[in-house]
């Protein structure tokens, strides 16, 4: 980590002084506008852990999007303008502190709406949903279920997306024909497993072997990789394996010599990999996460604002910190200030009423609300979703897919396997 | 043919880095009767040294391991001189402090380093190829090859020198010891600085090949626990030997079956071990 601070010119003793100054700033527009109407917004996320990448870096875009929020004058609702604050705590992915977590939130600091990462921490927040009625948001709508109608999950279509890079791969890489698959046995993996043997299955690609499940404290994936190989697979797919996995993984497919296509739902910190295998090994590695100096991003149907400045902005404040959720919780606040000044409310009722109201803005595209078949319930704003590959030691936006057409022609498939792995919304627990 | 080679390697590979860690959870124990929950946290420790040393400062390789092994030494001797020594007397004592050092050394390493994993530039990615599917990393070359000369220099200490004589005395019957006038002080630190520095060496070493992160220490202590009570809690010997057949017998199922039921499959091993032999394939029935 440091060595990479380095390299922009900082030890680590000024980049701890800086990030001091840099918290310190940021306080400022809050203490100059005390005096003004504020919204507290929860965000409930692994901040520290395995599971820290898909929280932090989340929290640490939230509070770019609050800077340039509350510049701009805020969240404009009926009573006049709030400025915008949030109030970050730990579940540590943990569901016992996650209720913990969402109960503080809601009592002692009286926010809006509580964004989560969600996946094995949502069981615990869900009781607290339905007695609350809280708004609250997650990137894994296999949390959705018509229980809880005030849960959306209005950015992260986890696990479905991932059908976008097995489709980009069978008509792009036609010569593929095999593959194989592991996942982390828990809340994150199974419904990734099932979405990716649905797309798999779909595009003509035969399973050489049952997915690989190894268990969530693994630390040496030398013998996963050795099995996921010994049947020469055209491909390797990592599922939604954590970048604590992800990067192991990689490396030990480098070092047994695997020479095959890749593909996984992350690549976060994918110059780290780079750094471990090599430039030649890693071209063409297929993920779903774009870095946001795409100029692809550019274009008109994009709803997230500024995306190359968000991104610099991003990479000055937390050199090296950029992954798949910085973007996403800000832009779940981008749908949630919409909605709330559409409202002309921050009431939960009155959000989600507002934010269901016709086409959502999505950050690539407008998108549906959707979910019904899978989930129990329309909370998940489905549209469009980038097949990113690395190329020349760069990610690179391939081509936007549109998940509702996969899963018009392929949905039997994805309710096929997500049954045989017990994840229909109506099969969890 | 290949797949059963590989697996062998890795195995191997397996073996020696839990054999590290096992036999200096044991030394502790045998020395001084303490369970150390923190010993994962030593481990941590010492992949934090190459963080630092290898990593950020760019020191060669090898100077960040001497620097894991007496860092981690050295919070061994701290551990034994403000948490152990004061509570001998206490049966739980020592078992309570290790795990709230274990919490402040998670809560330390998140405060200096962060809580996502360290990256750690490779130290080689030169490989020994037998066949095409049957390669040894150097860097798991090294961690075998370290891992045989440590345990070896320490046979030969514990067998060989009058230390080694006193600690195994003070391990055997520290009262008996005592009267012999083996200082028991000076044998918990040596046993303290040394279980620890294996700790570290082994965290040092694996540091590359490794996520580095404040809660690594979780997985390898739990590993080390199933291995010292099957190999015999207090013996050296059943630490290494239980530590190769768990490192088989994981890597086989993991390769074979899956990674769960590999996991299943180690704790059902130590239930067994339990069960027909409750001292461990080593133990005395004295120290279990």
């Amino acid at each position: 980590m440091l060595s990479k601070i380095a390299k922009t010119g900082l030890t680590r003793r000024t980049f701890l002084r800086s990030t001091a100054a840099a918290t310190a700033v940021g306080a400022l527009p809050r203490a100059s506008l005390a005096a003004d109407k504020v919204i507290k917004i929860g965000f409930l996320a692994p901040l520290t852990g395995a599971v820290a990448a898909w929280g932090k870096p989340g929290l640490d875009g939230c509070e770019i999007w609050a800077e340039r929020v509350n510049a701009a004058g805020g969240v404009k609702l009926a009573d006049g303008n709030y400025m915008v604050e949030f109030v970050a705590y730990d579940n540590e992915y943990d569901p016992a502190k996650a209720r913990t977590g969402a109960t503080k939130l809601i009592r002692e600091d009286g926010v809006s709406f509580i964004m989560m990462l969600g996946g094995d921490t949502w069981p615990g927040v869900q009781p607290v949903a339905d007695k609350t009625g809280m708004l609250f948001s997650t990137l894994l709508p296999s949390d959705l279920s018509p229980d809880t109608t005030t849960l959306i999950a209005p950015t992260e279509v986890h696990p479905v997306y991932v059908v976008t890079g097995v489709e980009w791969l069978a008509e792009n890489k036609p010569e593929l024909k095999t593959a194989v698959m592991c996942a982390q046995d828990d809340a994150l993996g199974l419904p990734s497993v099932a979405t990716y043997l649905a797309a798999f299955e779909a595009a003509g690609i035969e399973m050489l072997d049952e997915p690989l499940l190894f268990d969530p404290a693994t630390t040496d994936f030398a013998p996963v990789v050795t099995r996921l190989i010994s049947g020469n697979p055209d491909i390797v797919c990592l599922d939604t394996c954590y970048s604590d996995y992800v990067h192991p993984i990689a490396e030990q497919l480098f070092q047994q010599g695997f020479k095959g296509q890749i593909i996984s739902a992350t690549a976060d910190f994918y110059d780290q990999m780079i750094a471990k295998t090599s430039e030649e090994f890693m071209e063409g590695f297929i993920f779903n996460f774009p870095d946001f100096d795409d100029p692809a991003l550019n274009s008109d149907q994009i709803n997230f604002d500024d995306p190359n400045g968000f991104f610099a902005e991003y990479n000055e404040k937390f050199p090296g910190q950029w992954g798949a959720v910085s973007w996403e919780y800000a832009s779940i606040m981008d749908l949630w200030k919409a909605a709330a000044e559409k409202a002309g409310s921050a009431e939960p009722d009155a959000v989600i009423t507002a934010m269901k109201d016709g086409k959502g803005k999505h950050a690539f595209g407008d998108a549906d609300w959707w979910g019904k078949d899978l989930f129990g319930i329309d909370n998940a704003l489905v549209g469009d979703w980038p097949v990113v590959a690395i190329e020349s030691g760069k990610a690179t936006i391939k081509e936007f897919r549109n998940m509702p057409a996969w899963y018009d022609k392929h949905g039997d498939l994805l309710i096929k396997h997500m049954k045989a792995y017990d994840q229909m919304w109506d099969q969890r627990s | 043919m290949d797949l059963l080679a590989q697996t062998g390697l890795n195995a191997v590979y397996a073996a020696s880095y839990i054999s590290l860690i096992a036999v200096g959870l044991v030394l502790i124990f045998g020395v001084m009767g303490v369970i150390n929950f923190a010993h994962g946290e030593l481990y941590m420790a010492g992949a934090y040294s190459v963080v630092l040393i290898y990593s950020d400062f760019q020191l060669p390789f090898m100077v960040a391991v001497a620097v894991g092994l007496l860092f981690v030494g050295c919070l061994g001797l701290l551990m034994e001189r403000a948490l152990f020594r004061p509570l001998k007397d206490n049966p739980l004592g020592g078992l309570v402090a290790s795990i709230g050092f274990l919490m402040i050394m998670q809560a330390l390493a998140s405060m200096g380093f962060g809580v996502r994993m360290e990256h750690i530039p490779p130290v080689t990615q030169h490989v020994i190829e037998f066949s095409e599917r049957v390669r040894l990393p150097l860097s798991r070359l090294y961690v075998i090859i370290a891992a045989v000369v440590l345990l070896t220099v320490l046979w030969v200490f514990l067998k060989k020198t009058r230390f080694g004589w006193a600690l195994r005395a003070a391990a055997q019957d520290p009262e008996a010891a005592a009267l012999q006038g083996i200082s028991i002080k000076q044998t918990a630190r040596i046993a303290m600085f040394i279980g620890a520095g294996l700790a570290g060496i082994a965290g040092a070493l694996t540091a590359p090949l490794v996520s580095v992160n404040p809660h690594m220490g979780h997985s390898v202590i739990v590993t080390a626990f199933i291995v010292i009570i099957v190999g015999g809690v207090g013996s050296l010997e059943g630490a290494v030997i239980a530590s190769v057949v768990y490192a088989i017998v994981h890597t086989f199922v993991t390769t074979f079956f899956d990674g769960v039921v590999a996991d299943i499959t180690g704790l059902s091993l130590m239930l067994l071990v339990l069960i027909v032999k409750p001292t461990g394939l080593f133990g005395s029935a004295d120290r279990a």
